[in-house]
C-alpha cells in the first residue's frame, strides 16, 4: 500500500524535488507569509504599546475611511500612479525603440541608461533635493543665470509643484527600468517580420503599429505590472525629498501606514498596509488577466 | 532554520558585566559619550556596552520602542527626547528612580512637568533645550533701535526696518528666520508664536487647538512669510534648525529662532557673526504671556533590566555634578542640573548660560500623551498647509481639532 502510494504521487525524483523546494517554501513561509498574516491580524485589533490589544472587529477599516488623512492619500496615490506610470512606459518605449537600432556606441549608451536605475531612491531623492532647493539648488540657478525668472522658484511649495517633483524624481529613476525590459522584448521580435514589411512597403508607422506594438503587448504588461505596483507603494524617494509635505499634499499611503508603525499605533498602520495590499493585489490580477487575454490574441 | 534564529538571538544577548546604554546623535556626540563611559568604568568598575542609535530623533524612537514593546532586558538605561515621555511611561517601560537619585538641583519647573509622572520619579533631565531668539545686535545698534524686541509685532516691525535697508546691498537678507518645515520643530515654533493663551491647550483630558490665540498666531507666522515678507519662501519647505542656523550665520538675517545649540556654532572662529550676536528670551504675544517649547533629552531606567543596581548607578554618574559640567564645557549642552549655572568657572567662560537659566524657568512641554507623535503630525500637516497658502488658518485648526477629536475618540475608549 506504502509503496504503491509512493509509486504512484510521490516517485523518487518528486521527493528530490520537494527536498530542493523545501527551504524556499520555508523562506517564503517565514519571511513573507506570516508577516503578512501578522499584518492582517493586526489590522483587527487596537494595537498600541501603552495599552492591553484589544479586539475591535472592522473598526480601524471604519476609522481609517473616514479619515481626511488617508483619504488625501489614497488620492494622491492613485494620481501618482495614474500620472508616472504611462510617463515611464511611454519614455521607457522610446528610449528603448532607440537604443534598439544599429546606433553607434550602442553598448556604453545601453549602460549609461541604466545608471539611475542603479542608483537607491533614497540617493536620487538626495540628488533631486539639490536640483530643487531653493537657496542653492540647481533649478534656480539654471533660472538665474538665463534671467527666466524674477527670483528663485520655491519648487516644492506648492501642491502641484511638489507633485510634479515628485514625478520628475521617479520617472528619472525608472523609466531606465521600462526601457532595458521593452529592450529585451524588441530584440525577442523576429527581424524576418520586418523584413517582410520592408518587401511589402510598409511606413514606419505601420510597422510600429502592426508588429512592434502588438508583438511587444505581453512585455509591456509586465513592466505595467512591476511599475504599478512599485508606484502604488512609493515611499524612500518622498520620505526623502517631500518628507510628505506641503501640508500632508504629497503624504503616499505607505508613507501614511509608516507614520503610524514609527509612532507606535501597529494595528491602525497595518490597517493602511492592508488596503494597499488588496489594492496591489487586486491591480496585479487584474493586469495579470489582461495579459492572458492578449496573449491568446497574439498570432 | 533553528540554527539561524538560534545564531541571531545569540548575537543579540549580552555580556553578564555590563550595562546597555543606547544613545544616539552625531559621531562627535557618541565618541563623547564613549569617552565618558571609560570615565565611568575607570570609577566604578562597570563596563558599559553603547548601543549607538542613529542621529535622527524619529529613528531612535523607533528602535526603543520595538525593544522595550517586545520587553527586551537590553537596553537597560537609555536617553528619551521629551517629547516621549507620555508613550514611555504610559506604555510602562519605566522603572522609577525614586530614592535612588537626587532630583533637587534640577530644575524644579521640568521635573515637575515632565519627569514626576503620579508621584513618581520616573526620568531625570540630562540636558535641556528651549526655544530662543538671536539677534543681530550690531544691525540693531546701526539701526538705533532699542534692542531685542519684547513682542512680537516689535519683531515685525524692526525686521521690516532692517530688511528695507539691508536689501539695498544684500538681495538675500530676510528679517527673521525659524522653522517652519513639515516637522516636529514646526510645532514648536508655532507653540511660541501662539504664547501661553494658545499651544496645545488641555481640558481635563480633552486637548484643544481652535482657539483665538493659535488663529492669530498661525495667520502671523503665514503673513510672515506670505505678506510682510520678513521670512524667506523656502521657510516652510525646507527651513528646519540646521537650515535656519546656516542662513543666519552666513550673515543674510537678522532675527533667528532656535535652540541654544546655535550659540557655539555662531561664535566659532570660522562664523561670519561671531561677536556681532545677542540671546534673547523669543518675544511674547500681544495677548497673553512668552512661551519657550521645552527640548531636551532625559534619562530612563528600563523597567525591563536585569542589571539594575549597576544601571542606577551608570545614571547617577551621568546626572552627577561633574558629569553635567563636562556636557556643557565640552558638548555646549545646558545641563538638567540649575546649580551648574551658578558656577563661577562657567559662567566666567561661558556668560550666556545667565540667560539661558532664566528661559528654562518658563519653558512650556508639549502634552505629555502616550498618542503625542500622532497629534503633532496632525497640527503639522494642517499648520504646514496655512503657510502653503493652501487654506486659512480657521479651516485649517477647525479640521485639525476634528482629526484631534476623532483620534481622542479612538485611543481613549476604554
Amino acid at each position: 500500500m506504502r509503496i504503491s502510494f509512493n509509486n504512484r504521487f510521490f516517485s523518487r525524483e518528486t521527493w528530490t524535488a520537494v527536498g530542493f523546494l523545501l527551504p524556499l517554501v520555508g523562506f517564503v513561509v517565514i519571511f513573507i507569509l506570516l508577516p503578512v498574516l501578522g499584518t492582517l491580524t493586526d489590522s483587527f485589533f487596537l494595537d498600541v504599546t501603552y495599552r492591553p490589544k484589544r479586539f475591535l472587529g472592522a473598526d480601524n477599516f471604519i476609522w481609517l475611511f473616514n479619515d481626511p488623512g488617508f483619504g488625501r492619500a489614497l488620492r494622491f496615490t492613485a494620481l501618482f500612479v495614474l500620472v508616472s506610470v504611462p510617463l515611464e512606459v511611454i519614455l521607457g518605449l522610446i528610449m528603448a525603440l532607440v537604443l534598439n537600432e544599429r546606433l553607434p556606441l550602442r553598448g556604453l549608451m545601453r549602460a549609461a541608461v541604466l545608471v539611475p536605475w542603479a542608483i537607491p531612491a533614497v540617493v536620487s531623492g538626495r540628488i533631486f533635493e539639490l536640483i530643487y532647493n531653493y537657496s542653492y539648488g540647481a533649478a534656480n540657478y539654471v533660472l538665474r543665470t538665463l534671467h527666466l525668472t524674477q527670483g528663485p522658484v520655491n519648487w516644492l511649495g506648492s501642491e502641484i509643484g511638489a507633485f510634479l517633483a515628485l514625478v520628475a524624481a521617479d520617472s528619472w529613476k525608472t523609466t531606465p527600468f521600462a526601457a532595458i525590459i521593452l529592450l529585451a522584448g524588441l530584440s525577442a521580435i523576429p527581424a524576418d517580420l520586418y523584413r517582410q514589411a520592408q518587401v511589402d512597403r510598409a511606413t514606419f508607422i505601420q510597422r510600429f503599429f502592426k508588429i512592434t506594438l502588438p508583438l511587444l503587448k505581453a512585455v509591456l504588461i509586465v513592466v505595467l505590472l512591476f511599475r504599478t505596483i512599485e508606484a502604488l507603494r512609493v515611499f524612500d524617494l518622498i520620505f526623502v525629498l517631500t518628507g510628505g509635505g506641503p501640508g500632508g499634499a504629497t503624504t503616499s499611503v505607505s508613507l501614511f501606514g509608516y507614520n503610524y508603525f514609527s509612532a507606535g499605533d501597529f494595528g491602525y498602520g497595518s490597517t493602511a498596509s492592508v488596503i494597499l495590499f488588496i489594492m496591489a493585489f487586486g491591480l496585479s490580477l487584474g493586469l495579470v488577466k489582461l495579459g492572458r487575454v492578449e496573449q491568446g490574441v497574439m498570432p | 532554520m533553528p540554527a539561524v534564529i538560534w545564531l541571531v538571538c545569540a548575537c543579540g544577548q549580552a555580556n553578564d558585566e555590563s550595562v546597555v546604554f543606547a544613545v544616539g546623535g552625531a559621531p562627535s556626540e557618541v565618541a563623547f559619550w564613549e569617552e565618558l563611559l571609560v570615565d565611568f568604568k575607570r570609577q566604578s568598575g562597570i563596563r558599559v556596552d553603547l548601543l549607538r542609535q542613529p542621529a535622527d530623533t524619529d529613528q531612535r524612537r523607533q528602535g526603543l520602542v520595538i525593544a522595550l514593546n517586545a520587553r527586551q532586558s537590553d537596553p537597560d538605561v537609555f536617553l528619551m527626547d521629551v517629547a516621549w515621555l507620555g508613550l514611555f511611561v504610559a506604555s510602562d517601560w519605566l522603572a522609577p528612580l525614586e530614592d535612588d537619585v537626587e532630583a533637587a538641583p534640577f530644575f524644579q519647573r521640568v521635573i515637575k512637568l515632565v519627569d514626576r509622572r503620579q508621584e513618581h520619579l520616573m526620568a531625570l533631565p540630562v540636558y535641556l533645550d528651549a526655544g530662543i531668539l538671536y539677534y543681530r545686535r550690531d544691525l540693531l545698534e546701526r539701526f538705533q533701535l532699542p534692542g531685542p524686541p519684547g513682542t512680537w509685532p516689535e519683531l515685525l516691525s524692526q525686521a521690516l526696518t532692517v530688511q528695507r535697508a539691508m536689501r539695498k546691498t544684500n538681495p538675500r537678507f530676510y528679517g527673521f528666520v525659524w522653522q517652519g518645515a513639515q516637522y516636529e520643530g514646526l510645532v514648536c515654533n508655532f507653540m511660541e508664536f501662539s504664547g501661553s493663551r494658545g499651544g496645545f491647550l488641555q481640558q481635563g483630558g480633552e486637548l484643544r487647538l481652535d482657539v483665538a490665540a493659535n488663529r492669530t498666531a498661525l495667520t502671523f507666522m503665514r503673513d510672515l512669510i506670505r505678506q510682510y515678507r520678513i521670512s524667506p519662501p523656502n521657510t516652510y519647505t525646507e527651513m528646519k534648525e540646521e537650515q535656519v542656523r546656516l542662513y543666519f550665520q552666513a550673515g543674510n538675517a537678522l532675527f533667528e529662532r532656535n535652540w541654544p545649540y546655535a550659540w557655539a556654532l555662531h561664535q566659532s572662529p570660522a562664523s561670519k557673526i561671531k561677536n556681532k550676536i545677542g540671546m534673547a528670551p523669543l518675544p511674547a504675544p500681544p495677548d497673553g504671556e512668552r512661551v519657550a517649547t521645552l527640548g531636551g533629552w532625559h534619562i530612563g531606567l528600563s523597567r525591563f533590566s536585569d542589571r539594575r543596581h549597576q544601571a542606577l548607578k551608570l545614571i547617577r554618574f551621568i546626572t552627577s555634578y561633574d558629569t553635567q559640567k563636562k556636557i556643557m564645557s565640552r558638548m555646549g549642552w545646558n545641563p538638567g542640573r540649575e546649580d551648574l549655572y551658578d558656577d563661577p568657572d562657567v559662567l566666567r567662560r561661558a556668560p550666556q548660560y545667565r540667560e539661558l537659566k532664566d528661559v528654562f524657568q518658563y519653558a512650556q512641554p508639549r502634552p505629555l500623551l502616550p498618542y503625542y507623535t500622532q497629534i503633532s503630525a496632525i497640527a503639522q500637516r494642517h499648520i504646514n498647509s496655512v503657510l502653503a497658502d493652501r487654506k486659512s488658518a480657521e479651516q485649517a485648526l477647525s479640521e485639525a481639532q476634528g482629526e484631534i477629536d476623532a483620534l481622542q475618540q479612538r485611543y481613549d475608549v476604554e
